[in-house]
């Protein structure tokens, strides 16, 4: 298990601990960036869908009706 | 001049994010993450290709943290094996909470997320694949009982009928045999690493099938998964569900799969100077079975889908 010393840190020990508190904020800014990303995505890809459906509901038989085809 | 960090959290001195993400166990997520994908591409309709990615991401992100709280829970086991004493966790590099959180987070948000982008039908069933790996696997059957890995082996099966009720939204005779299909693989493949480190699985007490039973009835046992197994991939050709390609395929790999099984399911290890190389040549060969099955699953959809 790791040691959560009572002990302060060398200035070694302390630069390692920032750097890989550094990379786990980067990792998570990445992560997170990456989320808003792919929300914005699936909503946009929702919204579409909801949208022809709706058209498709509007106007059930537009294309299969033989005045749509005749016109 | 040297400043002590706050000592007020559970924060961990020196996980780096590498840590946390060797705690999903990437290598398992791989086959995870291609056989979701598979189920995925092989089932009947079609699904917008953020959908997909959110879907198959949904699954992986779900692998990962029923991974992750089985390596919390089991984090002194692993402590006590050569094959998992590098793991975070016994290595010391993370707390344990953190891991158990982690876990927790990265399950919570894949079904949540996997509801709200896909479906609540896949969400259900991949929240009930987390809870049966972390849960029925990890605590229940694996310190319980040998036949830990044939029903905790269902764990590994639910991926690709997810990918597939992704899809479709609701369940078939087909995702069932995809899962029975990864079910059935599950016992010889697992048993065939755990006779080349048996040892280790005695030393901290798992009744694993070599430890319980010996090895003899293992290999047999090998064997006998390994005879099912071959049949039931051929179903879904048998039911018109898969074409030639696949059935084919299936076929070839299958009788593959069996001869392997065979050589170590009828051999006898020669003792402690045997390096065990039927045992490490079925495991191999395993897991690339499973990666080409369901590759010749998916081109038998693209072949049919161009053929019609």
């Amino acid at each position: 298990m790791t040691d959560f010393r009572s002990q302060p840190l060398s200035p070694a020990e302390l630069a390692a601990f920032r750097a890989r508190q550094k990379s786990r904020s980067r990792a998570l800014a990445v992560v997170l960036l990456a989320l808003v990303v792919l929300f914005f995505a699936i909503t946009i890809v929702k919204i579409r869908n909801q949208s022809a459906m709706r058209a498709a509901a509007s106007h059930p038989a537009a294309s299969a009706s033989p005045l749509a085809e005749g016109k | 001049m040297t400043i002590a960090p706050a000592q007020t959290s559970f924060t961990p001195l020196d996980a780096d994010w590498r840590d946390f993400f060797a705690l999903t166990k990437p290598r398992v997520m791989t086959l995870v993450i291609f056989t979701g994908l598979c189920g995925l591409l092989a089932a009947p309709g079609h699904l917008d290709p953020v959908l997909a990615f959110t879907a198959i991401l949904c699954i992986a992100v779900g692998a990962g943290g029923a991974a992750a709280l089985n390596q919390w829970w089991e984090a002194d086991i692993d402590a006590g094996m050569k094959r998992t004493r590098h793991r975070p966790l016994p290595a010391g590099k993370m707390e344990r909470t953190s891991a158990r959180d982690f876990g927790f987070a990265l399950s919570g948000g894949a079904v949540m997320v996997m509801g709200l982008a896909i479906g609540w039908l896949a969400a259900a069933i991949l929240a009930l694949s987390i809870f049966y790996y972390a849960w029925i696997y990890t605590v229940w059957l694996k310190p319980r009982t040998p036949q830990n890995i044939v029903i905790g082996g269902g764990a590994g099966a639910f991926p690709p009928m997810i990918g597939w009720i992704a899809v479709t939204g609701h369940i078939t005779l087909m995702p069932v045999l995809l899962f029975l299909i990864i079910f059935m693989w599950t016992p010889p493949h697992f048993w065939a690493l755990a006779l080349f480190v048996q040892t280790d699985y005695a030393k901290v007490g798992i009744p694993m099938m070599p430890v319980v039973a010996g090895e003899r009835a293992t290999r047999h046992q090998i064997l006998g998964y390994a005879a099912l197994l071959l049949p039931l991939t051929l179903v879904p050709w048998w039911l018109g569900f898969a074409g030639e390609v696949y059935g084919l395929s299936a076929l070839a790999l299958g009788l593959m799969f069996l001869a392997l099984s065979a050589w170590v399911g009828l051999r006898r290890s020669s003792g402690a100077g045997d390096t065990m190389k039927p045992e490490k040549r079925l495991f191999a060969y395993s897991i690339l079975y499973l990666f080409v099955l369901f590759a010749m699953l998916v081109v038998d959809r693209v072949v049919a889908s161009y053929g019609a």
